[in-house]
């Protein structure tokens, strides 16, 4: 916590900046999708406004101000109000727990006559030390976004769009959850500085109670946890209610299900909730499976900082949490790519098969994956030669 | 983290009164189940400030994401507009029924106040590895207990199931 | 009459006297509302309120014990949301309302 002016400042302006930088990917992500999905149906896309439509999103977001504000009139007005706003918070919360680069170290150094002690910034809006379980509380909360809009609007459709969102989001955290256990015994730790920092170096594990090393690979979780990697992604699409998953809006049965009723920026305020549940997902996927912000033989914090060895420690710092959050992103943007790719790809489920898929295939398989997780653990760790 | 200071402890007082007050006042149980859900974020807060960080996130899991989503749901289901007659009938037995509750609140303070060992020198505050402590406890020396609670939830979930069970559906057999 | 030095230095006895305080709303909801549903929500109410007191007594007697006790009781209030929801969605489906009046003609 911040002791003195400067650090609380720092940490102040780190959170709004954060959650801003977030909320401007918004956007962007919508042109990905919106040219990516053209792209993959052989169409052209928005290409009118701007170099390669990329103004598209300012005249989208003039034209969602300058909507009609409408509520139903026989809804609940507080609670149709209300449920835009819930949409955004979860996924700001989790967002901000995540670490999204190293954290930076500030020398000491003199300003307006007086000593400012050397600092240690984490790259992230606050450190919790149980991150991993206040990420999945949080956004756990995101289903109340979507049962307070299906029952502010008072309209069957939308009801019916909130019960099945709620139904498939109970579901599927369980399959969540205990996919992310086996990483977890793995890394022996919920913090994710702590998880990223185990990553960082070559692949290194005991064999048998012997460390073994290969040195050309990266010790990232995915090659640990495949299984767990894969349940973990298909999990997140369900939790973020996407294609082949979107069972709470699918438009052939329920118009548009729980935002029915929505329109303007009260619609959009949805949108960017659902995009920012892409973006922690695609961020812990890079953070527990795919090192988070460093790639092993390039990409340490070490060789970064090596780059920057004639600045001052400070800057040196700055740079190289700079140029490791460029990698972090670029992560996290694949992970995004993917999860247009699939959109618009594969059909959607019918809702008893994802039920079937959620309890009867991703449960078991989950389960499968954290008992044999923790007995190879247990039997790789332990030294066998007795000495 | 210690506990709260004075004022960030009697501001998360009054907001926990308050929205318990509203769960048991609220004549829609929609605003009920609702109010209910801020109590427990609110109480998670409070964990978090005991140094139960772990509880907390377990309670926002728990609680907030699970168990208060199924009352949520289970009341849109049946799509429950505002009470008519929310409460009991009678006056006199109603009155009875808030002051017997007032006693025991009342009885129950008067008994706290004597409680001595509220020294904030004994907290948990430097101990930072409380959630490996915790798993250790709860695997080895609660381990019976932890069992049991596994077999009842499986008995509860046969029990609601079984209760709750409908004829045809998606999943019926002919 | 507390003092003020006993309203500023925030011990145990604060928090077990929010906690008696939340319980005994939780013990006036049981009594007085009719619907099920929210009778569930105010029995919930009474166990957060103990919770709450266990992670008290845990914080201040640097024990853990207490917060093991919470693990438990949170699964029991689940499991006890589990049932009560299933029962109530039986006295919906009979009477079309969710009165605790129904409650006593659910036999066989």
């Amino acid at each position: 916590m911040g002791s003195d002016i400067f650090e609380v400042s720092v940490n102040f302006l780190k959170m709004i900046v954060i959650f801003l930088m977030m909320v401007q990917l918004v956007p962007l992500l919508v042109w990905v999708e919106r040219r990516g999905s053209a792209f993959i149906q052989n169409r052209l896309g928005p290409n009118r406004v701007g170099p390669l439509g990329l103004m598209q999103l300012l005249a989208d977001a003039v034209k969602f101000l300058t909507k009609e504000e409408f509520v139903p009139a026989k809804g609940y007005r507080f609670l149709f109000y209300t449920a835009p706003v819930i949409a955004l918070i979860p996924a700001a919360l989790a967002f901000g727990a995540i670490p999204l680069s190293a954290p930076i170290r500030v020398e000491a150094f003199e300003w307006l006559g007086r000593n400012w002690g050397p600092y240690t910034f984490a790259f992230q809006s606050y450190e919790i030390g149980i991150g991993i379980v206040f990420v999945l509380g949080a956004s756990s909360l995101a289903a109340y976004a979507l049962l307070l809009a299906g029952y502010g609007s008072n309209n069957k459709y939308s009801l019916f769009g909130a019960l099945r969102a709620s139904a498939q989001t109970i579901s599927y955290e369980l399959a969540l959850g205990l996919s992310l256990v086996g990483v977890l015994l793995l890394f022996n730790s919920f913090q994710f500085s702590e998880i990223v920092a185990q990553q960082a170096g070559p692949m290194s594990f005991q064999f048998l109670g012997k460390q073994v090393t290969v040195p050309f690979l990266p010790n990232w979780g995915f090659f640990y946890q495949p299984l767990g990697a894969v349940l973990l992604f298909t999990a997140f699409f369900a939790e973020s209610n996407r294609l082949p998953f979107d069972l709470p809006e699918a438009e052939g049965e329920l118009v548009a299900g729980y935002h029915t009723e929505y329109g303007g920026f009260k619609m959009n305020m949805f949108y960017i909730g659902e995009y920012g549940h892409m973006m922690v997902a695609s961020a812990l996927m890079t953070t527990f499976y795919f090192g988070g912000y460093t790639i092993y033989p390039w990409l340490t914090q070490e060789s970064v900082s090596s780059w920057f060895s004639q600045f001052t420690p400070t800057q040196a710092s700055l740079l190289t949490a700079l140029v490791l959050h460029l990698v972090f992103m670029a992560k996290v943007l694949l992970f995004l790519w993917i999860f247009v790719w699939v959109r618009w790809t594969l059909p959607r489920f019918r809702y008893d098969q994802l039920m079937d898929l959620g309890w009867k295939t991703m449960l078991p398989w989950a389960l499968g994956n954290t008992i044999v997780t923790a007995i190879v653990i247990l039997i790789m760790r332990t030294n066998w030669s007795g000495q | 983290m210690m506990s709260l200071g004075p004022a960030m402890f009697y501001v998360f007082a009054a907001i926990l009164v308050f929205f318990a007050l509203s769960v048991i006042m609220s004549p829609n149980p929609v605003h009920s189940a609702l109010y209910l859900v801020l109590t427990m974020i609110s109480l998670a807060g409070v964990y978090f400030h005991l140094n139960a960080q772990f509880i907390a996130g377990v309670q926002l899991i728990v609680y907030a994401g699970a168990v208060m989503v199924l009352f949520v749901m289970v009341i849109m289901l049946f799509d429950i507009k505002q009470e008519l007659r929310a409460f009991t009938k009678g006056l006199i037995s109603g009155a009875l029924k808030v002051a017997s509750a007032a006693f025991v609140a009342g009885y129950l303070i008067g008994t706290f106040k004597d409680v001595s060992v509220g020294s904030q020198s004994a907290s948990l505050a430097g101990n930072t590895d409380i959630t490996k402590e915790l798993a250790l406890m709860l695997y080895s020396k609660y381990v019976l207990a932890f069992e049991v609670l596994g077999l009842l939830l499986l008995v509860v979930a046969v029990g609601a199931v079984a209760v709750s069970r409908v004829k045809g559906g998606t999943h019926a057999k002919h | 009459m507390p003092s003020i030095e006993s309203l500023n230095q925030i011990g145990l006895n604060h928090y077990l006297a929010l906690s008696a305080i939340i319980f005994s709303f939780g013990m006036i909801g049981v009594l007085m509302r009719k619907n099920v549903i929210v009778m569930l929500m105010s029995i919930e109410l009474m166990l957060n309120a103990v919770n709450l007191s266990f992670i008290a007594f845990s914080n201040f007697t640097a024990n853990l014990n207490g917060q093991i006790m919470v693990f438990f009781v949170m699964t029991i209030a689940a499991a006890e949301a589990g049932v009560g929801l299933a029962i109530a969605v039986m006295i919906y489906k009979k009477f079309k309302e969710i009165n605790i009046r129904y409650f006593e003609q659910l036999r066989g």
